[in-house]
């Protein structure tokens, strides 16, 4: 495995997430958190575009795959690795976010978190108007609220995220 | 030269390529810049003239080729009807066609890519500590670079007349374009004007005639759907295959060419050995090389600032990197002791000989290093990418790809079935040589050595049998 894909899933454990690919639920998730972790100071050097489920990495895929193959094989060599401890304190810090037994409920929110963040902090939003926001998610489609995006900017800022 | 079409005086620009390259006035500005004319001093295809003599075409031409194949898409596109766009939304995706390579780091991918180098004694193992280190920024990717310059650097700011024009031309290239749909697919269907361009210039540079396309039918049987999906006619699958076969054999050829490829790894490893070292002039970190970009230091940002970089380590660096450092200087490419190729269905994930091979190598080198009295950094135990014919392909079962949401599905090429509304990518359709290779990658694993110390010919070939023999045992 190289030393990025080791990265990728050491953020994975330290988020609590397993590193899966098999359904676009699955993906989706892996996509969103590794987002959000890297949104929250863990600099892993994915650089993320926007498509129709918000940020979006094919290098995340490329490596997500690598990793899930070879956790198949029983190949995966990342034991004995570790998470400097200041990216992993920040990474703990969003463990909260990232939890929810449901996978198609966190998929939803993760994409919403990964979406608002991706929209404010590249300027495609002025300002942090819900409405504004609920109008851009709206043009892709996607049944996100007003008040579904407010409890999503009042859990980023909670979380340092936003500012 | 000055010519005129459609009535607007514009300049004119011959390429080898596309002939005519006709430009406005706004874009002629932008490539009189400083910023911009950095380009022709960075190669395109990185170090690959030590193989192919003639390949030392630039950034600068792909970009103007990169313009040309977007003129002809919006083109196409209008006299299907099936786009409309405005006159700033056209002038906004030609200029995102101009500047989208405008980052590029010296070498190209070569320097971009150092944050992603293992050193071999880190392959190995058994050398420093196993904590990732998340805390370092990395080198940004050469869009991220890009949208630095177009936003940050004066002379391309006034050339493109306002900073929020400059904005909305690095959001598109960069994909953060979130107010326009239409125009993201646009520019990122799979179909790509940058890959058409570099497939076809890089295959006449190297003489290489595997990547030759047939270019004019992909675009003449470009349409868009109602949803903004762009895909070509049925008639066309045979172009789009070759397309992406075309793609395939490029990298194995070219790309990957085990001479080429060996000599780009020593360049990749010496610039990592240097950058942590941190008494070479190397950015530090990506916050680094975005304050580099945005200064007034960026017109020296190009293929030179790493020649110049590996002068210095010849002279001030230490063992291994002094050899390195020679073996690119003096055109001593590394020798290769031996490869394993594999092609293999991704959906069997069996662990392929490369795999063992390379688990042998991290096993047996340092003993093999001391052995011959070699420090371990002169071996580069490497693996190309695995190279997919689809981008997404070899990652996915073809069950997979059917299941496939739009962001996936942007990457794969697509084809209007008959009188259906919306195409179908590349990978389901059954009759498509796509469809039964998809699944397939291909993906070379090497160890070279660095040497050129007494009795070369002779410690080569010693070592080729000695790792021929441990490789060949597994």
């Amino acid at each position: 495995m190289e030393r990025q894909q080791i990265g990728l899933k050491l953020v994975m454990d330290q988020l609590g997430l397993p590193v899966q690919v098999d359904t676009f639920e699955d993906r989706l998730i892996l996509q969103k958190a590794v987002y959000l972790a890297q949104a929250a100071g863990v600099n892993l050097g994915y650089y993320f575009r926007w498509y129709l489920h918000g940020p979006y990495c094919s290098s995340v895929s490329d490596d997500g795959f690598c990793v899930a193959i070879e956790l198949g094989q029983g190949t995966e060599d990342s034991a004995g690795w570790s998470l400097d401890a200041a990216s992993a304190e920040k990474a703990s810090g969003i463990l909260d976010l990232v939890d929810c037994n449901d996978r198609s409920a966190l998929a939803k929110k993760l994409e919403l978190f990964a979406s608002i963040h991706f929209l404010l902090d590249r300027k495609q939003v002025s300002g942090q108007s819900p409405d504004k926001i609920t109008a851009v998610l709206r043009k892709f489609g996607k049944d996100f609220n007003a008040d579904d995006v407010r409890g999503a900017l009042g859990e980023l800022r909670d979380h340092d995220i936003i500012h | 030269m000055t010519s005129s079409i459609e009535g607007v005086s514009r300049k004119l620009i011959v390429d080898s390529l596309h002939g005519d390259v006709h430009l406005d006035e706004r874009e002629w500005r932008i490539l009189d810049t400083v910023s911009f004319q950095r380009l022709r001093r960075i190669k395109q295809l990185q170090m690959g003239q030590v193989t192919y003599p003639n390949a030392t075409h630039t950034r600068f031409a792909h970009c103007l080729g990169t313009l040309a194949i977007m003129a002809r898409i919006l083109r196409v596109l209008k006299e299907d009807g099936g786009i409309s766009l405005n006159e700033k939304k056209r002038e906004n995706l030609r200029m995102a066609a101009l500047l989208h390579d405008i980052g590029h780091y010296p070498y190209s991918h070569l320097m971009e890519g150092i944050d992603h180098v293992d050193l071999t004694e880190e392959i190995v193992g058994g050398v420093g500590s196993k904590s990732f280190d998340a805390t370092r920024s990395r080198y940004p990717d050469h869009e991220e670079v890009g949208k630095a310059i177009v936003t940050g650097q004066r002379d391309i700011l006034d050339a493109i007349g306002s900073p929020d024009r400059a904005r909305e031309v690095a959001d598109l290239f960069t994909r953060s374009e979130a107010a326009d749909l239409q125009l993201s697919k646009l520019l990122h269907s799979s179909l790509d004007m940058d890959r058409l361009d570099y497939l076809q210039r890089d295959s006449r540079a190297t003489g290489v005639p595997y990547g030759d396309i047939d270019m004019n039918y992909l675009l003449n049987s470009l349409r868009i759907s109602g949803t903004s999906m762009v895909g070509v006619v049925e008639k066309a699958l045979p172009a789009a295959e070759q397309f992406l076969l075309a793609r395939f054999f490029m990298h194995k050829a070219v790309y990957f060419h085990k001479t080429t490829y060996g000599i780009e790894e020593a360049c990749r490893q010496l610039l990592r050995r240097m950058r942590d070292a941190g008494s070479f002039g190397m950015p530090k970190d990506g916050d680094e090389v975005l304050s580099l970009v945005r200064s007034a230091e960026l017109s020296s940002f190009t293929d030179d600032y790493v020649d110049r970089l590996v002068r210095r380590a010849s002279k001030d660096g230490n063992e291994v990197m002094q050899a390195l450092a020679s073996c690119i200087e003096r055109r001593r490419p590394p020798k290769l002791l031996y490869e394993v190729q594999v092609f293999e269905n991704a959906e069997h994930q069996t662990i392929n000989r490369g795999k063992v091979f390379f688990s042998r190598a991290k096993r047996s080198l340092k003993a093999l290093a001391e052995k011959y009295g070699i420090p371990l950094g002169q071996f580069l135990l490497c693996c190309t990418k695995p190279l997919k014919l689809e981008k997404r392909g070899a990652s996915l079962t073809v069950e997979q790809a059917r299941g496939l949401e739009s962001e996936e599905e942007d990457e794969l090429i697509k084809v209007f079935i008959g009188d259906e509304p919306e195409p179908k990518s590349l990978v389901e359709i059954e009759h498509s040589l796509i469809h039964v290779c998809a699944a397939h990658l291909w993906q070379a694993f090497r160890l070279y050595v660095v040497y050129e110390g007494k009795n070369k010919e002779d410690v080569v070939k010693r070592l080729r049998k000695e790792v021929g023999e441990w490789a060949e045992c597994v």
